[in-house]
């Protein structure tokens, strides 16, 4: 039940700080979401053993990290999910490419041993952006990235509905587990015989609540479409192109360039 | 289980985009002719359901493991498969961002593996044509443990072809497959049995909420899945399952020939260790999907710690302005 | 005695009336049954009777979320149904019990702007309807504070607010103390006496009914038991008892 606790404190942290990092930001969320999409497809466009340039793609996290305020440490904290098929198949290169490509020091360093610290920087970019992409725009936000790239309305609507009733859920099912718990001393699951009804009974009051909800929208006025939300960021066009194109072309630019290199042989020839 | 961004190559992640927004914009469209407006709030709370019902453990006896409910099930048995397609791409996509299950790129290849097979292969195929004689428990549990066997086979498997076909590991096709299919195979039966219980819970205590259950009732014409849809169903997971295995099989030469390749490229590269040579070849790596045949550039440019040293000084320049832009523009704001 | 003209005159000015309501889910055992009353413009009225006793399946017939019933219900003089249902939405709004459920959106400014902007007003009119929603609760200071981390008695209020944003001319409150602390209990209570309008309050908080409502209805099993001034209903006790209440705590002190 680990993961239940850990959803429960990343939403709190999600509500309490989305908005508090991008509120003020003339950027629209479409824009962040675009430059996200861009840098993930950058940074697992790079080759196996390319490590130098799949670093040189840290640049875009620690300037967003550093510039919007985001904690780079906590963002790490996440990834204690970064599961079992990345490190399986990271792992297996290992086994599975054992030429040495050339020698640190003394150290031998095979080509398995690039491709699995490549494959796993990739990994932690990629989460990393994500992690920056909610605390930077919301859950609100998102849903106007949506809206505006055509996303139907009421799908946008599902979403938020989720996201709303998310929290609620989570913690009626801590009182629930709490509350099995009390009564089970030392299971760390629910037990056969509660199988059905642990879960079908919360489902049984979601669906209630459900009602309840839809009542509540009918009395105000719902009819089936969903009326646009008014909240207009403070963000302008012009910036939020800029700040798409900037990005874009500097991913392009550090895919081509090698650029930790070229900073090092300049380096090389100053020295 | 969750595709990650870091084993997709983008053109692999794009086309499941595609065949993931081509599912959820007929998806779209049948939940819009069905016209049931109360379907949006129900759908919404079912997603926070099964989000928040999937971090349950329950104990499978005699293992000492424990699993958890299959989402895409669950929501068609309630909310029929469109609907509950709909459904578990928003808890999907939370899971994305909030845990970072996968990521932003991956999203279109897990809502694929498992949102479609769940709710189009387990709820519109499976359970659709088990409830069709009418529903009892025991269809009810036969129908849960076959959807979901059935779709997490199809998902796994999907993830190995994309895996494969994105060119990223170097383990054989056939090891792989040796090692994700049994273990989901299990996997399947013990989230089938899972879902069967909550099923068979809801079943007897208000089964008006089942999909079809007045339909089945009635028993006028219960939806039958009219062979144009099965056909339509079946024809596209064939499609993307073969258009995957032939990219996997075109990708992914097998061992030997690779590492021949990549040693061969690497000694043919390694005199040459010029930055002005490294930096012509620009041209050639502009390219957003390379071929996965390696840049060698850790090589090409002499030692690893002329890269490692100009790392190093970019990024602590680069935190330098940072810091320092941040620092006069609130000091300036 | 009032003469005819007098209660003729008095029914135009019925908010809401019902002539022998009755009611059943899905058709079985009823659970309202033939109750006629009229609640008239700017009175308080509070609905009382045990568990089961009807009051939220009144409230919701009234603002037609459970159509079927037999007999006469009227709201604002429009009979409850179908092709009214959009007009008596606006003139009676209704306070739900769950307030995690009646608010859905994300903040409270989004909730309470949800109904005003379905009725087609102009952004500028949603948030001038917001604030002063806002202001009549007084939560101004929290418009922009996420839902999920307000307290049970701020939620209440954001509930009554999401109402009163669509500037009804009847409320109906259905428990809205339950669950509540004393000081956010009383602070509600503070609320509800400052509300403007027709009032319809059902609990089974008794003292919150002495301290709201002019006017009592007591249910019982569905039908109208007693209607009359709250303090002569909620000061007899064997009436009260009969009907699985008890007298109210502060009247309790007094009588002793």
């Amino acid at each position: 039940m680990d993961r239940l606790q850990t959803a429960i404190a990343a939403l709190h942290e999600v509500d309490r700080e989305s908005g508090a990092y991008g509120a003020e930001s003339s950027v629209h969320p479409l824009a962040r979401l675009i430059v996200c999409m861009g840098f993930s497809v950058t940074t697992v466009s790079f080759a196996p053993y390319d490590l130098s340039g799949l670093f040189s793609m840290s640049l875009y996290l620690l300037i967003t990290g550093i510039w919007e305020g985001i904690p780079i440490g906590k963002s790490l904290s996440g990834l204690r999910y970064l599961f079992f098929p990345v490190c399986f198949l990271g792992l297996a290169n290992l086994f599975y490419d054992k030429d040495v490509i050339y020698y640190l020091g003394s150290v031998p360093i095979t080509g398995g041993m690039l491709s699995a610290v490549t494959l796993f920087g990739k990994g932690v970019f990629s989460i990393m952006a994500a992690f920056f992409l909610l605390r930077l725009i919301g859950m609100q936000g998102l849903c106007r990235a949506l809206e505006r790239l055509g996303v139907p309305r009421g799908a946008v609507t599902v979403l938020l509905l989720t996201w709303r009733y998310l929290i609620v859920l989570l913690k009626e099912i801590r009182r629930m587990w709490q509350a099995y718990g009390l009564r089970a001393p030392g299971h760390r699951g629910i037990h056969i015989r509660a199988w059905g009804s642990f879960a079908g009974l919360l489902l049984l009051r979601s669906m209630d609540r459900a009602g309840d909800v839809y009542h509540s929208m009918l009395l105000r006025g719902y009819d089936g479409t969903w009326v646009r939300e008014g909240t207009k960021g403070r963000e302008r066009a012009g910036i939020s192109i800029l700040y798409t194109v900037c990005w874009l072309g500097t991913f392009l630019l550090l895919r081509s360039i090698p650029l930790f290199h070229l900073a090092g042989s300049l380096l090389g020839s100053i020295i | 289980m969750h595709m990650a961004d870091a084993l997709m190559a983008p053109a692999v992640a794009g086309t499941m985009y595609v065949c993931s927004g081509a599912a959820m914009y007929q998806s779209v469209r049948a939940v819009r002719k069905l016209e049931q407006p109360e379907q949006i709030p129900v759908m919404g709370v079912m997603g926070a359901f099964v989000f928040a019902a999937q971090m349950v453990n329950f104990t499978i006896p005699g293992t000492g493991s424990s699993g958890h409910i299959c989402g895409g099930m669950l929501l068609s048995a309630v909310l029929g498969p469109e609907a509950g397609f709909l459904t578990m791409i928003g808890v999907l996509l939370i899971q994305c961002l909030l845990f970072a299950d996968g990521g932003l790129l991956a999203l279109g290849a897990n809502i694929w593996n498992m949102a479609f097979y769940g709710c189009f292969i387990g709820g519109m195929l499976i359970w659709k044509q088990m409830m069709k004689p009418g529903m009892n428990r025991r269809r009810i549990a036969a129908a849960s443990v076959l959807g979901c066997m059935v779709s997490l086979q199809l998902g796994a498997f999907s993830v190995v072809l994309e895996t494969l076909a994105s060119g990223i590991t170097e383990l054989p096709f056939s090891i792989f497959l040796a090692a994700m299919q049994p273990i989901h195979l299990a996997i399947g039966l013990a989230e089938g049995l899972i879902t069967a219980a909550v099923l068979i819970f809801l079943y007897e205590a208000r089964p008006s909420l089942l999909w079809g259950y007045q339909k089945a009732q009635s028993q006028t014409a219960y939806g039958r899945l009219s062979l144009k849809q099965t056909l339509g169903v079946l024809a596209a997971a064939f499609l993307v399952t073969g258009g995957l295995f032939s990219l996997a099989a075109s990708a992914s030469p097998d061992g030997l020939e690779w590492s021949v390749e990549r040693t061969a490229g690497a000694a043919e590269l390694a005199a040459s260790g010029d930055v002005y040579e490294a930096a012509s070849e620009i041209q050639e790596r502009t390219a957003l999907m390379p071929d996965y045949a390696f840049r060698e550039s850790e090589t090409a440019s002499g030692t690893p710690v002329s890269g490692i040293a100009g790392g190093c000084a970019v990024l602590i320049l680069c935190v330098g302005i940072c810091k320092g832009l941040r620092f006069f523009s609130r000091k300036a704001g | 005695m009032e003469t005819k003209e007098e209660s003729n005159r008095k029914a135009d000015r019925a908010e809401i009336r019902t002539e022998h309501l009755t009611f059943s889910y899905d058709g079985g055992k009823a659970v309202l049954s033939d109750l006629s009353f009229s609640v008239f413009r700017g009175e308080s009225v509070g609905l009382i009777g045990e568990n089961g006793a009807g009051k939220s399946t009144l409230l919701k017939i009234l603002v037609g979320l459970l159509p079927g019933y037999r007999g006469k219900a009227e709201v604002g003089g429009l009979q409850v149904e179908k092709k009214y249902l959009r007009q008596i939405r606006t003139k009676a709004g209704y306070v739900f019990q769950d307030s995690e459920s009646q608010l859905f959106l994300s903040t409270v400014y989004e909730d309470v702007a949800f109904g005003p902007r379905n009725y087609g007003l102009d952004e500028a009119e949603v948030d001038r309807r917001v604030m002063e929603a806002l202001e009549q609760v007084h939560m101004e200071a929290l418009k922009d504070r996420q839902i999920y981390r307000m307290s049970g008695g701020q939620k209440k209020l954001a509930a009554i607010a999401t109402v009163l944003s669509m500037r009804p001319e009847t409320i109906l409150l259905d428990e809205p103390s339950g669950a509540l602390d004393p000081r956010n209990r009383r602070n509600l209570i503070r609320v509800i006496r400052t509300l403007q309008g027709t009032k319809i309050v059902a609990s089974h908080d008794l003292d919150l009914i002495l301290d709201t409502c002019e006017r009592t209805l007591l249910l019982g099993e569905g039908r109208l038991i007693k209607d009359g001034p709250t303090e002569a209903i909620l000061t007899d006790e064997s009436l009260l008892a009969a009907h699985g209440l008890e007298l109210p705590l502060s009247l309790m002190r007094r009588s002793r």
